[in-house]
């Protein structure tokens, strides 16, 4: 039997979505590709379309614009690490992308392809969850802006239609008075598909207490989320080493209440409750 | 089978070239099997070892898990493209005086990370040289050799820079 199948270069993004509009079913959409062409050898899909988006000038770029930091969803995971403003603006995604895989991977992947894979442990969503962003998604019936905090609906579950397309991300940026930080653990250091992960960007108030805090937990959990429990148990008190251990604890408790008791939980608990104090250990001392 | 093929028009390793391919192939599948440029090793296939690294408009990806029409309008530089007929490059010379290569399956590939690194980062440091081969296994050596390799390339291209 012959199967064909057709590789399309959409010149602009409403080509791009007119296209996915009639066929998004039978399409896979390529911008770094990274995962497409392993999973088109392991017969793992067999789309008839192939939709290469990564040269549409719509998904990229980085820059502000009205107050806020927006990043085309085609930017490579290399771009992002190296960009300018997301180091002045949003300096935890710097720091997640530069530990990001290995330079052959930055490279190749998008934030795009990372956020809309909804894999748990994408390392661009906690930082993306705490500056508040949202994706900025097109299809034939207009623009639409859905937080990124809405797209995943489970471990590689998304809540973008195939008929959709994100072109860029936009993020609130951190101020100059704002500590801001991501950490994770992975498994190999360079390889490092993230086991865990987390971002925070929190402010203290002149008496040294926590006035502003957003954090999210990655990977530990089926998907990224903000943890509101932790914001609202620290925020007010003074950041001393006795309450981040505290709030680690309370962390530990959350996650395995999400995830559930499973053989690895034991050391979860631990590290998660280790990795939450390296991410806030620096305000301990900071203004 | 898929029955159709696109065109695709690349420089490689400072060559025009126009082949056709079937549209599902992998860009090293583009350069071993219809390129005939068996410099560029399949190990893993799935982007986890860095055996078919090159270079793409400057940046080193793993051509393994790249689409093969992703290299249509691009420059191409495989370890093919590192020497000038039978004269080594600076890397593979390094690569070779250092004791570097044991069985050579990872070898290209690390040279073309080495490439990379010296033409962003002509002075890297240690920690420099072993974030950017960070992408490449080699099951023989050990790394301490192709570090060394790699800061010995870096030094050499430095010298023939100011010779200049
Ligand atoms: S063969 Fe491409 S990364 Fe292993
Ligand atoms: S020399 Fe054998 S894998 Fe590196």
């Amino acid at each position: 039997m012959n199967k064909t199948i057709e590789y399309i270069r959409p010149a602009d993004i409403n080509e791009a979505v007119n296209f996915l509009d009639l066929n998004g079913n039978n399409t896979v959409t390529i911008a770094g590709g990274t995962d497409v062409m392993i999973d088109l050898r392991s017969g793992e899909i067999s789309p008839e379309y192939l939709l290469d988006i990564s040269r549409l000038p719509d998904i990229h770029g980085i820059g502000m614009k009205d107050g806020l930091l927006h990043i085309g969803a085609g930017s490579t995971i290399n771009i992002i690490a190296r960009s300018q403003d997301v180091y002045r603006f949003a300096p935890s995604l710097t720091k997640a992308t530069e530990t990001f895989a290995v330079p052959q991977i930055r490279n190749m992947a998008t934030i795009g392809g990372n956020v809309a894979h909804c894999s748990p442990c994408g390392d661009t969503v906690p930082s993306l969850l705490v500056h508040e962003a949202y994706a900025v998604v097109h299809s034939i019936s207009g623009v639409k802006h859905i937080p990124v905090s809405d797209i995943a609906s489970g471990p590689y579950l998304t809540n973008i239609k195939k008929n959709e397309l994100i072109s860029s991300f936009v993020l609130k940026p951190v101020t100059d008075s704002q500590f801001s930080n991501f950490e994770k653990i992975g498994r190999r250091k360079a390889l490092a598909i993230s086991r865990m992960n987390m971002a925070v960007i929190l402010s203290k108030s002149n008496n040294g207490t926590v006035d502003f805090i957003r954090f999210a937990l990655g990977a530990a959990t089926p998907v990224s989320k903000r943890i509101e429990e932790i914001e609202n148990f620290l925020i007010g008190q003074k950041p001393v080493e006795k309450i981040l251990w505290q709030a680690g604890k309370k962390l530990a408790d959350i996650m395995v209440a999400i995830s559930g008791r499973r053989p690895s939980t034991i050391y979860k608990e631990k590290a998660v409750q280790g990795l939450f104090l390296r991410l806030l250990h620096p305000v301990i001392n900071c203004k | 089978m898929y029955n159709n093929q696109i065109k695709i028009s690349l420089k490689i390793n400072g060559q025009e070239n126009t082949v056709h391919a079937p549209p599902d192939i992998s860009a090293l599948a583009l350069i071993r099997d219809i390129l005939k440029l068996k410099g560029s090793k399949e190990g893993c296939g799935i982007g986890e070892c860095g055996a078919c690294t090159i270079l793409v408009d400057g940046k080193s990806v793993n051509a393994c898990i790249m689409l093969a029409a992703q290299l249509d309008g691009r420059e191409v530089l495989t370890v093919e493209g590192l020497n000038n007929g039978e004269k080594l490059s600076i890397e593979q010379n390094a690569f070779l005086e250092n004791h570097a290569v044991q069985c050579g399956f990872c070898s290209s590939g690390l040279l073309m990370s080495t490439h990379a690194l010296l033409s962003e980062n002509p002075n890297p440091d240690q920690n420099d040289i072993r974030k950017a081969i960070s992408g490449n296994l080699c099951r023989c050596t050990g790394y301490h050799h192709i570090v060394k390799a790699v800061g010995e390339a870096a030094k050499q291209s430095a010298g023939d820079e100011n010779n200049e």
